[in-house]
């Protein structure tokens, strides 16, 4: 076993390395043999190869030195407008030196900018086309601001597909000398769904125990990383105690990080599992899906998930009503 | 003798002014180029929450570069004649005696409604012409409003001072009055106020005045007596509410800024909505309020402050039916607050735990912090070769190592295999 982390040192170093999203791919080879590239997008959910696809066709364009034509933000750490006037303008402008003429600059999780910023940096892009090529990775290609949008060419990353996960998942398994047993990785694909990072880390994670990973492991594992207690809180919510479904909400987030967005998905997976008349499993699953909008746009967390619960209290008091 | 300590401790030179430096750089290096000449942009644009030294900073520097300084807020000179007159003295011409001179438009935010319209357009004429250098001061750059305006100026962010800086500004002040303080007594006043210097200034006068020595018991009921007396009457108006017109006056009596009254409101709505029907819909208002909030992120347009406030109060208001409140219910003080200075730590460490990975797995700190370290810890608790070479790899240092194990002893083995 090898002691970094694995989702580094097994991404893949080039175009030809990577496993999936084969469209998307040769494209990106093509450009690298006519040694030109547009301005892109590339959008899709987590763990898909975005940020993967864009560093290898740097390298597959600049050759090893590629570090010296290439800059890479995340707009997550600097949103501001500032950024884009400083940094992002300094690199734009500046041309490279060697046979390829313009830089490229990777914006990641370019959805998060202000739109300020994003305003700033449309007017950066088109002035420095010359010298500098942009990508911007983003799970949302729809709060990346029009202009942008129509100054880039788009490409959709989705999850991998069940077989090429696998397939990844036990080459790596098998290069670190892990025992993964099918039901292990039957496992890993349905907590991490087809997310790529995520898979590798829960292998690492289950490895690091030094057992067989097994289906058992893995939940072990997904559970502690994500208490599963949403299942609890639900139903503590559906009994009508709002006060402490709040708290272990809290909990979730604040002790153990949880993300609202994982939570609120499992919580649609529980409402359909959980013991309440069937026509409440609809009613209940549009007001998640309102409050999942509403947390993509709201500023705080808890406040949105909790209003879910407290219509949970409201659904659980009515269900009991009609008893 | 009386006097408001904020006036009286203000900064007399920028040395001693509270967090921003590099703002502070960046307009102190803007004042010395007029020296080489007319800059390209004649006027620098200062913009951030209130409180947190914008006014005092080119106060200082004024004094610092001995040059004459001219002020006027932009909320006495409302009209357009007004702002002309004043702008025709400070900036056409130069100084009597050919001294170098600041001009001063502070307040900018004050310039409100149809009344003022030309307010705007005059000082974008006055910054258009200046001869010397112009300063605009307001909470919100990005209001619409100074689109025009913005792109003749250099923008410079003032941004929240952390605890720490306020709380080292209030141990100076306690020496220059001969007072003796306790460090957590300074620390509970400084995180309190949130980066707004001038409050936290106010507050330390109002407890500390006339005292030799400063303890944590004489500051900590600060938040929990004296205030809440005036949050009660601000909180029942709006839980109790008749009126969305009552309901949204209860902002203008609270003496906590809206996040916070917020966060009062959050904690107390579950025990005084007593029917489920009137709680979902209570904190449906209070999602929607979350929702402005994130709105004003987004855009930085805080206009939309006021929807927040008419969710927040009118929306929970309104959402009373059928609960009845037997007996007398407490309020009590927000307990996300109470976590929150511990968790302010935490987030910290967190973030610079991150930053350390971002070197290496290119996510950002902010999605790290997420996305690994919920593993980091898996691994970090069953494998210490495994912890040992990730941490090595990562760069953590042992205080990050510990943070991740939770464990000092754990951490030990670690940091030295």
């Amino acid at each position: 076993m090898s002691f970094e982390m694995w989702a580094e040192k097994y991404r893949p170093k080039k175009l030809d390395d990577m496993v999936d999203q084969k469209t998307i791919v040769e494209r990106l080879k093509s450009f690298v043999k006519s040694k030109n590239v547009p301005h892109c997008i590339f959008a899709g959910p987590p763990g898909t190869g975005k940020t993967t696809a864009a560093l290898c066709l740097a390298r597959d364009l600049y050759g090893e030195g590629y570090r010296e034509h290439l800059m890479e933000l995340n707009a997550s750490d600097e949103r501001g407008i500032n950024v884009v006037r400083e940094t992002v303008k300094t690199f734009a402008r500046s041309r490279s030196i060697g046979e390829i003429p313009f830089k490229i600059l990777i914006l990641d999780e370019a959805d998060n900018m202000t739109s300020d910023a994003q305003q700033a940096l449309r007017r950066t892009m088109e002035r420095y086309t010359e010298t500098c090529r942009f990508i911007m990775c983003a799970n949302y290609s729809g709060k990346i601001i029009e202009p942008i949008q129509s100054r880039c060419a788009p490409f959709r990353f989705s999850f991998l597909p069940r077989e090429e996960h696998d397939d990844y998942i036990k080459h790596i398994a098998e290069r670190e000398n892990v025992q993964l047993l099918p039901d292990g990785a039957e496992a890993i694909f349905e907590v991490c769904g087809g997310d790529l990072r995520k898979g590798i880390n829960t292998l690492q994670a289950a490895a690091s125990m030094n057992k067989p990973v097994d289906a058992k492991l893995v939940y072990s594992i997904t559970g502690r990383a994500s208490p599963s207690d949403v299942q609890k809180m639900l139903t503590t919510a559906i009994n009508g105690d709002f006060l402490g479904a709040r708290k272990q909400l809290r909990d979730m987030i604040q002790k153990y990080g949880v993300a609202g967005i994982d939570i609120i998905r499992q919580i649609h997976t529980e409402i359909f599992k959980a013991e309440i008349p069937e026509p409440w499993k609809i009613k209940l699953a549009g007001i998640t899906g309102e409050i999942d909008y509403r947390l993509v746009e709201g500023a705080d967390e808890e406040v949105q998930l909790s209003a879910l619960l407290a219509r949970l209290v409201e659904a659980g008091s009515e269900i009991k009503k009609a008893n | 003798m009386y006097a408001a300590w904020p006036v009286k401790h203000k900064p007399k030179s920028t040395a001693e002014i509270v967090g921003n430096p590099s703002a502070i750089k960046t307009l102190s290096d803007w004042l010395d180029s007029w020296n080489k000449g007319m800059p390209k942009k004649r006027a620098v644009f200062l913009y951030g929450p209130p409180g947190i030294g914008k006014t005092v900073t080119v106060e200082a520097l004024a004094k610092d570069l001995q040059m004459e300084f001219v002020e006027k807020n932009a909320s006495d000179y409302r009209t357009e004649d007004a702002i002309n007159r004043f702008a025709g003295l400070a900036s056409q011409y130069g100084s009597l005696f050919g001294g170098k001179r600041i001009v001063l438009l502070d307040e900018l935010d004050g310039l409100m409604g149809n009344a003022d319209k030309g307010g705007v357009k005059a000082i974008t004429d006055i910054v258009k012409t200046a001869r010397c250098p112009v300063v605009l001061i307001a909470n919100n750059a990005y209001d619409p409003r100074f689109r025009t305006l913005r792109s003749y100026c250099l923008l410079i962010e003032f941004k929240k001072p952390p605890a720490s800086a306020v709380a080292k500004h209030l141990t100076r002040i306690c020496e220059r009055e001969g007072i003796q303080a306790d460090e957590n007594a300074l620390n509970f006043i400084a995180q309190r106020s949130e980066g707004d210097v001038r409050s936290a200034v106010n507050d330390l006068q109002a407890l500390a005045q006339g005292k030799k020595h400063l303890t944590y018991d004489d500051v900590s009921w600060f938040a929990y007596r004296d205030r809440q007396e005036s949050i009660f009457n601000v909180l029942r108006m709006i839980l109790y509410g008749r009126t969305s017109y009552g309901a949204k006056q209860a902002v203008d009596m609270a003496d906590v800024d809206i996040d916070m009254l917020f966060e009062w409101i959050y904690e107390n709505v579950p025990a005084h909505f007593t029917d489920p029907h009137d709680l979902a819909q209570a904190m449906d208002a209070l999602s929607m309020a979350d929702v402005y909030r994130g709105r004003i992120r987004a855009s930085q347009d805080w206009s939309f402050t006021r929807y927040v406030i008419d969710y927040m109060t009118a929306g929970v208001a309104m959402a009373r039916q059928k609960s009845e409140v037997h007996g007398w219910v407490p309020f009590k003080f927000p307990s996300r607050i109470m976590m929150l200075s511990r968790s302010r730590a935490e987030r910290a460490m967190q973030l610079s735990i991150g930053l350390k990975i971002r070197r290496k797995c290119h996510i950002s700190a902010a999605r790290s912090s997420k996305e690994i370290l919920p593993y980091l810890r898996i691994i970090f608790k069953n494998n210490v070769q495994m912890a040992a070479e990730i941490a090595k790899w990562l760069d953590l240092d042992a205080e990050m190592v510990e943070y991740i194990v939770g464990n000092k002893a754990k951490a030990g083995t670690i940091t030295t295999f």
